[in-house]
């Protein structure tokens, strides 16, 4: 059977109601979402509302997170001191429009989601503010994968959609006691993993201004990217109209696959 | 200038305004770079040195801002009042370049401008956060101020280095050229820094807004520079 995977949707309603309509011609009645609903968007409400209204399984991203915590999740993952004033600009604005109800929505949401061997994370399993690049290191990769259990994982907060298989994976681990005679290895042979990056719908940065999401067939394991174009212009002119930084929508109206990356991407927040 | 065996010299004119033409001031990027990369550079606008211009092994390049395509090809298309104040330097120009028209210089500009306009703004003592200058030169080439078909610019870095910026609309990517000298990391450097855009419709108030966004204060520019500091005190023998 099929389902769809969306996510990042960053308060992007002509982009959200496209995808959906898209999912809903091919007559796809599951669909979970990997987070980040609000965010660099003019409708944070109307996007919350549309998800809460047709009751799809959600887990929790960043902008989710931070907009509940106060930004006190994890500052330190912004890429460069432009783009945390300018986090921080959209945060406040957000946060400004966010009706309560729809922050005790954002609040309640699960960090991950589980469908048997299937995983939903926004980030990583490790975090909502870890990305998973489609050049991580193979390694690392497949740690993430294996320690979570999971066959596939689907994520998003790139921004850019990819399919990456992990094939003839092994983990080698070898103890060296201090009595150096004594080695003890282990080593584990694995079956395919793969990651699924669903993209984004409201914020695409792979090349086009299409929105981006995924099919996958739990039955044959066939995954597909799909695009959808929306009306680009209609978010671009609620974003100027909503006094939110204009780059916003300059940004949105290229699709570059320009974006900012912090110097390790794979950071994760220990606080 | 770098294959030139003997002593090499610069000099800026201004130029002759047009009609309806917005004017360009000198803002000292290209002399501050080439003096960077050429210490015994010679400046023919100071008067001190321009007798040197009639020094045999010379080679001076002059950069000289023109409003409207010449009217013919090579050293005939020079403006006369520009050849009579080289004349009075006696310098004789052996060539003459122009931007659109020599192979040495691009010539596939795609924008029209009936109306130049130009933006520049003073950088002294700013020091950038490196990711964030890299955001906001590639926003600034790519249109998010308006179209821009010329930038330049000398930006300084929280380690000591300043990097020159060179952008023209009909070249594939910008050029970023280090400059050979390095500041100690010891707070504001005192170098030149400036940036100077040329396009339509430029939006240089969201241009500084941007810029204000991406320097570092006092506190932040100390936290990238003591570790510097450290390891440098650590790298000198003790005696």
């Amino acid at each position: 059977m099929n389902h769809a995977i969306i996510s990042c949707l960053h308060a992007n309603l002509p982009a959200a109601e496209a995808v959906l309509n898209d999912i809903d011609r091919q007559g796809i009645d599951t669909i979970t979402c990997l987070g980040d609903l609000v965010g660099y968007g003019p409708q944070p409400n109307e996007v919350v509302e549309l998800i809460r209204n047709r009751d799809i399984a959600t887990c929790q991203g960043c902008w989710d997170e931070d907009i509940i915590d106060g930004l006190n999740a994890c500052e330190c993952s912004y890429p460069s001191q432009l783009a945390e004033r300018r986090g921080h600009l959209a945060h406040q604005w957000t946060d400004d429009q966010l009706t309560d109800e729809n922050k005790s929505f954002l609040a309640s949401l699960p960090t991950s989601l589980r469908r048997d061997r299937l995983l939903f994370v926004h980030g990583s399993p490790n975090s909502q503010h870890e990305y998973l690049l489609p050049d991580m290191d193979a390694f690392a990769a497949l740690e993430r994968v294996e320690t979570a259990g999971a066959d596939i994982l689907f994520c998003g907060h790139t921004h850019q959609p990819y399919i990456r298989e992990l094939r003839d994976g092994s983990i080698r681990v070898r103890l060296q006691n201090a009595d150096h005679d004594c080695d003890q290895g282990e080593e584990l042979t694995l079956p395919m993993r793969k990651i699924v990056n669903a993209g984004s719908v409201g914020e695409p940065r792979h090349g086009s201004t299409n929105a981006t999401y995924v099919i996958h067939n739990d039955a044959t394991d066939e995954i597909e990217i799909k695009e959808v174009p929306y009306d680009v212009g209609r978010t671009c002119q609620a974003i100027v109209e909503a006094g939110l930084p204009k780059v916003f929508a300059w940004r949105l109206s290229h699709g570059f696959e320009f974006a900012e990356q912090a110097e390790d991407a794979s950071h994760v927040c220990e606080r | 200038m770098r294959s030139h065996q003997g002593k090499c010299g610069y000099l800026r004119l201004d130029g002759y305004p047009s009609n309806g033409l917005e004017q360009v001031s000198d803002s000292g990027i290209d002399k501050a770079f080439l003096k960077d990369q050429f210490p015994e550079l010679i400046d023919l606008s100071d008067s001190h040195h321009a007798s040197r211009s009639q020094q045999g092994d010379l080679l001076t390049l002059i950069e000289l801002p023109q409003f409207q395509s010449p009217q013919q090809a090579g050293l005939m298309g020079m403006d006369p009042r520009v050849k009579n104040q080289l004349e009075a330097l006696q310098l004789h120009p052996d060539r003459y370049l122009h931007f659109g028209r020599d192979p040495e210089l691009p010539n596939k500009d795609t924008l029209e401008f009936k109306k130049l306009e130009s933006f520049s703004l003073s950088l002294k003592a700013s020091v950038w956060d490196p990711p964030s200058l890299n955001t906001l030169w590639f926003e600034l080439v790519n249109g998010a101020y308006g179209d821009v078909y010329r930038a330049k610019a000398l930006m300084n870095l929280p380690d000591g280095r300043s990097m020159f910026f060179n952008w023209i609309v009909s070249q594939e990517s910008s050029q970023f050229l280090p400059l050979e000298e390095i500041s100690a990391p010891n707070g504001r450097p005192a170098s030149l820094s400036e940036l100077v855009v040329q396009g339509k419709n430029l939006d240089g108030l969201r241009i500084q807004s941007t810029i204000d966004l991406c320097l570092l204060n006092d506190a932040v520019l100390e936290m990238h520079q003591m570790p510097l500091r450290d390891r440098q005190k650590e790298a000198i023998p003790s005696t």
